[in-house]
């Protein structure tokens, strides 16, 4: 047998080189020191995006885009073996592989791991997680549920809300004036062709980045001396405990799926009225808020226009960051840099939490009888019928 | 019905008894397992006279005599109080049916515990043969443990024919040994005793994650690797026997398997399969994550990585222990007597007579939504919060008072094509008691 395997092995080595990227996998090293553990959080990432093309091949098995949307999923979720097991992983592992994200990205930005030659990487890094959000976005509607088609109506108001290309963009996402089963076919068409075919690429320059690069050292470790740093063998040592981050985070999927799994919620119906206190995904709360408050305090499309106007520029200052600090020997712009990353941290966990609670009170409000109050606290600026 | 009702608010008494006992056999399995792998680390290191081996294995007896001696006797005694509280009258009949069982129970507790005892504070006082014997004998006693516990809770899930033919006749203790034997009893011994042997190298892993490898690399590769051996038996032998034990499963109860694979329906339809889907993945995942982590890498293998597998073996306990009390619905002891303490033979009884008369502890004078919630309390209250965990709020929202009626009259009639017969008791009592509880029902969902 392994004179077999032996055999098979040479033959493919002759072919493809094989014994040099074993070489490569051998000698390339991972630092180990106290923040190692946020090296695994790439691959986590990479793990619940294989999940999810997996998981998104199988459902594309049953799945019609279109006015049989809403019926396609009921029968994945109802009626055909174990669909509902593989939609709930699919909508967990979207969910996971965002916040895998996050967690990958500030853990990037906090270890300074953008700074020369890594630009390319931290670049990439940001469009996969505009990518990823897109992803997200498209596919939620694919249900045609009535939380989905209400989610992403308010949702397309916010790039609806830029002026002169705004109402355009979302006329031409929608596939006309309403969200209806034109927007689903388009959707589709985004979620499992138009954004794979710009993912997967860019995922592979990504990763090639990685690999070109190496782990980057957080500050910490730089400044000690090289013969006290130390180094893990990346194979078979990192790729060991990467094996084994990436069977827990099958864990906790396979929890969330079994304990939790995803409801479908009854068909949309553009009839009724949005139930009170929809909003976005998790992961556009934040955004949703900010325009929310905005909208509030400024009359007109001014709120929107400037709440727009601040996510752009704080993208912008994101993207921008490797420039402004580009080694170690940036000194007081590293230290502002940390401080302004911990001030996108906490504006987005507090626009986010402040979402969901305003969100909570809207629900609260509307359940108590009485006359309905008017104004803009109850509805969202980005919701209002234009 | 006949004693006073245990109201735990949000998360019901069921799970006050599953919090303690996920944790209890957490620890007891350990103390059966460990209780092995104790005198056979002992024995190896003798014969190999290792010094360092058997320092390290005294460290673990402390470590095992502490958490089994204090925590698995203590959530032990919580298990008894909280069942006797939640569920009455299947804890009498336990009693009752198995009184000479509990007896040599709680003898070999004795001997399991003094034994346990001995063998910590003998090291090195008494001769290294005696204390391996009583190390053997600590070993035996709390596997005896297990095959007297085992035999309880088979007979729980599945009494057999014998048991069922003189069940409310006075004369149940006299088929003892068939219900002891019940036709669940091996599959659920073998099983039992895989997870045990595992739980040891899990548990011992956690010891060996604090030996330092830089220090000690021989000793911490070694134990590491021997310990994480112990997971090997009992997850190659692990699916074959949870299919005998599902073979031995009443045909009613394994379909609900098979409803769990083709939808997700709501609550307690499928939560079996999910929870046994869970347990097979998180087994799966236990073995990967010692395979990789401490197989392959000991010397690194630290205390994070020993907690998180720790966990997972928690997440396989608390599933496999779900999965098999969903799988026993709708009864608390299989085909005798349901999840509320309706005895299966008193249904008609009750339906004639009344439930109401049977629970002293309802004023006399009560209003119609106190006999209703009188009835809640009795009837649907083992399963069922108001508010959180399976919350009849969320559960009778958007019914209106005709459409509670007409699921109680599905609940009550309990025909064979009923979608809630395979895991929900049938509803008892007269139609003016019925009325009452639709009439709480109602007024759980009407706005205040």
């Amino acid at each position: 047998m392994n004179k077999l395997i032996q055999a098979a092995y040479t033959w493919a080595n002759e072919r493809l080189n094989l014994d040099d990227m074993l070489h490569f996998a051998q000698k390339k090293t991972v630092p180990e020191h106290r923040h190692s553990a946020w090296y695994y959080w790439g691959g986590v990432t990479l793990f619940f995006f294989l999940v999810q093309a997996v998981s998104g091949v199988l459902l594309l098995l049953y799945y019609r885009p279109g006015p049989d949307s809403f019926e396609s999923v009921r029968q994945i979720t109802f009626d055909i073996n174990f669909g509902w097991l593989i939609r709930s992983i699919h909508s967990w592992a979207a969910n996971l592989m965002v916040l895998s994200i996050f967690v990958h990205m500030f853990s990037v930005f906090f270890m300074k791991a953008y700074r020369s030659p890594r630009e390319f990487g931290w670049w990439s890094g940001i469009a996969l997680l505009v990518m990823a959000m897109l992803f997200g976005f498209s596919g939620y509607l694919l249900p045609m549920n009535e939380l989905a088609y209400f989610a992403t109506k308010v949702g397309l108001e916010i790039p609806a809300s830029m002026p002169v290309i705004g109402p355009v963009m979302a006329d031409l996402v929608r596939g006309g004036l309403e969200v209806n089963e034109f927007t689903v076919q388009r959707f589709f068409a985004l979620h499992v062709v138009v954004l794979p075919a710009l993912f997967v690429p860019l995922l592979g320059f990504h990763l090639w980045l990685v690999q070109k690069h190496g782990n980057a050292l957080p500050p910490s470790e730089e400044a000690r001396p090289v013969e006290q740093r130390r180094n893990m063998p990346f194979f078979p040592n990192f790729m060991l405990r990467d094996m084994a981050m990436w069977l827990i985070a099958l864990n906790v999927l396979a929890v969330l799926a079994a304990v939790f799994p995803w409801d479908l919620g009854q068909a949309a119906d553009p009839l009724k009225p949005a139930p009170r206190g929809i909003h976005p995904e998790w992961y556009f709360m934040s955004q949703f808020q900010v325009l929310k408050v905005f909208g509030n305090w400024l009359p007109g499309a001014a709120g929107e226009i400037i709440g727009l106007v601040w996510f752009s520029l704080g993208m912008v200052l994101w993207c921008l960051i490797p420039l402004y600090d580009p080694n170690r020997s940036s000194g007081r712009r590293g230290r502002r840099a940390t401080y302004f990353g911990l001030l996108a941290l906490f504006i987005l966990i507090v626009t986010t939490g402040w979402g969901y609670w305003a969100t909570h009170n809207e629900t609260l409000t509307d359940a108590q009888p009485g006359p309905a109050k008017a104004g803009a606290a109850q509805s969202p600026p980005a919701a209002n019928p234009k | 019905m006949n004693y006073p009702f245990w109201d735990v608010p949000h998360i019901g008494s069921g799970w006050v008894i599953g919090i303690i006992a996920i944790f209890h056999i957490m620890i007891s399995h350990f103390a059966v397992g460990g209780g092995l792998y104790l005198p056979l680390a002992e024995r190896k290191a003798l014969r190999e006279g290792r010094a360092d081996w058997l320092e390290k294995v005294r460290g673990h007896s402390k470590f095992f005599l502490i958490l089994t001696g204090v925590f698995g006797t203590v959530s032990g005694v919580g298990i008894w109080f909280s069942i006797g509280l939640a569920n009455p009258e299947g804890t009498s009949t336990l009693i009752h049916n198995f009184v000479f069982g509990w007896a040599i129970e709680w003898v070999l507790f004795m001997v399991e515990l003094s034994t346990a005892v001995v063998y910590y504070y003998t090291w090195g006082r008494i001769s290294n043969e005696l204390h391996l014997k009583v190390g053997y004998v600590y070993a035996v006693a709390s596997f005896l443990t297990l095959v007297i516990i085992n035999g309880i809770l088979g007979f729980m899930m599945m009494p057999g024919e014998p048991w069922l033919a003189v069940a409310g006749t006075g004369q149940e203790a006299s088929r003892f040994w068939q219900a002891f034997f019940n036709p669940t009893y091996w599959p659920s011994l073998l099983l039992r005793s895989a997870v045990c042997v595992s739980l040891a190298g899990i548990w011992a892993l956690v010891t060996c994650s604090r030996i330092d490898g830089e220090a000690e690399p021989r000793l911490k590769t070694e134990m590491v690797r021997w310990s994480a051996k112990w997971l090997l038996p009992s997850f190659l032998a692990m699916p074959f026997i949870l299919v005998w034990y599902l073979w031995q499963v009443p045909e009613a109860q394994r379909a609900l398997l098979q409803l769990g694979m083709s939808t997700i329906g709501t609550g307690a339809f499928t939560q079996v399969t999910r929870m046994a889907l869970l347990m097979v993945i998180s087994s799966v995942t236990v073995v990967g994550v010692v395979y990789f982590l401490a197989w392959r890498l000991p010397l690194s293998f630290g205390r994070a990585h020993a907690l998180a597998v720790l966990f997972l073996g928690l997440v396989v306990t608390a599933a496999g222990e779900y999965s098999r009390e969903m799988l026993r619905k709708p009864y608390v002891i299989g085909r005798h007597m349901y999840s509320n303490g309706v005895r299966k033979s008193d249904v008609e009884r009750l339906n004639r007579d009344g439930y109401l008369p049977n629970s002293p502890w309802l004023p006399a004078n009560a209003t119609v939504l106190q006999r209703g919630e009188g009835m809640f309390r009795g009837q649907c209250m083992a399963c069922h919060t108001v508010d959180a965990y399976r919350p009849m709020k969320r559960l009778m929202a958007g019914r209106d008072r005709e459409a509670i009626t007409r699921l109680l009259a599905i609940l009550h009639d309990s025909k064979p094509d009923s979608p809630y017969k395979s895991f929900m008791p049938p509803l008892v009592g007269t139609a003016e008691e019925i009325t009452a509880l639709g009439d709480y029902l109602d007024s759980l969902t009407a706005p205040k």
